[in-house]
């Protein structure tokens, strides 16, 4: 299951965000103070999440503070579900 | 702040520090007496005095609104820190505490004719105790009010509203000849510059944080001493960091390591950042770009200097305010957020922000951008991707730009950021495609960087023109001058 929620999220972000399909997301890559996610598209990962997992994810934890790894974001959403 | 200050916050918070039982207490009255020691002397007969008061009483009123769980009659005195209750009894005895604090500042009147800790002599003790009264009559009322769903909304238009009356020159006109008719002074020579009110920026940044949280139900329960002292934690109470509530209570619940583990790194810090303010910052200040200068010089290269002096001289002041704040905080067992990461060495605009003023970026991200790009992507009609950006950059960046005051200048300098964000993103969109055929190359790689690096630096400096100076007039012609351009 949660191999699956890293999967998911996984190719959203290197095929939606990135727009690198073949792109593989390590678990523990710096997603948002490296850079390679900015504020704007943070909102539509948001929006995924609560769409695809039923997940609400506040304005106020969009940021590397809550999570900035795959495997963090991936935490939260199974915590909340 | 001045080296005297930072002396005394630093022995107060090497004393917090080493006395864990008494910190929080001594953290609680010591910010609610730096508002007064730090607010400078304004001409209206005894508003310094009142406008510190106002504070504490806005910090505190706002602590009863977002109050989640009321204890019981019967119930007083519930241990600290148990699920979902308030220590009345400790709630009570803080707003004593405060309210004598406040008293005994003002019996300091009767001292001598110099002030002390206030920047002027305080009022009489009656006209004191009387404010005191209706402050006391106002956070009563808001008490039996605090239930109702739609307080905490009102409080953050009542707070945007100060905010809108004190940073815009024409209603703090107004306001000040309103107050100088008041305390019986001539309404003729009123000026915005006579409300200058110390901290009132950063603490409403930190009470609207604390109200939206407790809309969305996110916000943790809290003491009144708590809260007090997160709201006006001396450290940052002049120019921040803007720390989130539950993140500031944590530290200050947790037991401190003792002086020994935190002195070094605590004087490191404070030690930089005296280093950056007082050497750095006040040493650049005759080299930086200024009114005057801006009108005497012709010579691009000359105005080039002056400029990259603005630049540092900036980045120097702030940074070192910040690094006092985060070093006596460390003192006090408080680890305050970073504001700033090497904002100049940053390799586009994006990055900029995410290292400039980290906290103001990131409450704005939190409060404005993520709800405002969030209701335009997910509604019945959800608009355009380019279109959500700019409107969002634009929105954030012009509101970031007025907060610094309502000028046209300001106004202009949020916009050029707002611009460049909205172009950077556009950028990054279409470089996506052979950015990974870039990282192959190492030595193309550097280049792009460190052209990108020199690219954003001259963009952020060239907004300085905007932010440095008064008029749109004397920017124009300052930047017309730096390309070699006569007017």
């Amino acid at each position: 299951m949660s191999d699956d929620i890293e999967a998911k999220v996984s190719e959203y972000i290197a095929g939606t965000i990135l727009k690198q399909p073949d792109r593989a997301i390590d678990p523990q890559e710096k997603l948002i103070s490296s850079g390679l996610i900015d504020s704007f598209h943070l909102v539509d990962l948001s929006l995924y999440v609560e769409d695809t997992f039923g997940v609400h994810l506040d304005d106020t934890e969009l940021n590397a503070e809550s999570f900035d790894t795959l495997a963090a974001l991936a935490a939260i959403i199974r915590s909340r579900q | 702040m001045t080296f005297f200050n930072i002396l005394v916050f630093a022995a107060v918070s090497l004393a917090a520090g080493a006395l864990p039982r008494a910190r929080s207490w001594l953290l609680c009255i010591a910010s609610v007496l730096a508002v007064y020691w730090l607010q400078p002397a304004l001409p209206v007969r005894n508003l310094d005095f009142w406008l510190p008061t106002a504070s504490i009483t806005l910090a505190a009123a706002v602590w009863i609104v977002t109050a989640q769980k009321r204890v019981p009659a019967g119930e007083a005195g519930t241990p600290a820190g148990s699920a979902g209750s308030r220590p009345a009894r400790e709630d009570w005895t803080a707003l004593a505490a405060i309210g004598l604090t406040i008293s005994a500042l003002a019996l300091t009147r009767y001292l001598g004719p110099d002030p002390i800790l206030t920047p002027a002599r305080p009022p009489e003790i009656g006209w004191v105790l009387s404010g005191l009264v209706i402050g006391m009559l106002i956070l009563g009322g808001l008490w039996m009010l605090a239930p109702r769903r739609w307080l905490p909304a009102a409080g953050i238009l009542v707070l945007l509203a100060l905010f809108a009356a004190i940073k815009t020159d024409p209603f703090a006109q107004a306001a000040a000849a309103m107050l100088r008719r008041l305390a019986g002074q001539s309404a003729q020579l009123a000026s915005p510059l006579d409300i200058r009110w110390l901290g009132f920026s950063y603490l409403a940044f930190r009470l609207i944080h604390a109200l939206r949280d407790r809309m969305t139900g996110r916000l943790p329960d809290t003491s009144l001493r708590e809260f007090i002292t997160y709201g006006l934690f001396f450290p940052a109470v002049t120019a921040g960091p803007i720390d989130r509530l539950e993140r500031f209570v944590k530290d200050l619940r947790s037991k401190p390591g003792g002086t020994a583990g935190m002195l070094t790194p605590g004087a490191e810090r404070v030690l930089a950042g005296v280093f950056k303010k007082f050497v750095l910052a006040d040493g650049l200040a005759i080299l930086a770009l200024n009114a005057a200068l801006a009108a005497r010089v012709a010579a691009p290269h000359w105005m080039w200097f002056f400029l990259y002096a603005y630049a540092l001289r900036i980045y120097f002041d702030f940074s070192g305010y910040t690094d006092i704040a985060l070093g006596l905080g460390r003192w006090a067992g408080v680890t305050l957020p970073e504001n700033f990461n090497r904002p100049y060495l940053q390799p586009n605009l994006t990055a900029f922000w995410n290292s400039w003023h980290i906290t103001l970026a990131q409450w704005f991200r939190s409060y404005l951008f993520n709800p405002l790009t969030r209701a335009l992507r997910s509604g019945p009609r959800p608009w355009p991707i380019g279109l959500v950006i700019l409107a969002g950059q634009f929105a954030t960046m012009t509101l970031i730009g007025l907060w610094h005051g309502v000028t046209w200048n300001f106004l202009i300098w949020g916009c050029w950021h707002g611009f460049g964000l909205f172009l950077h993103n556009r950028w990054g969109e279409r470089s996506r495609a052979w950015m990974p055929r870039l990282e192959k190359r190492p030595l193309l790689k550097k280049a792009y960087t460190v052209a990108s690096t020199l690219a954003t630096f001259h963009y952020v400096v060239l907004g300085w023109v905007w932010f440095a100076l008064p008029t749109v007039e004397s920017s124009s012609a300052v930047f017309l001058r730096l390309f070699g351009i006569s007017n």
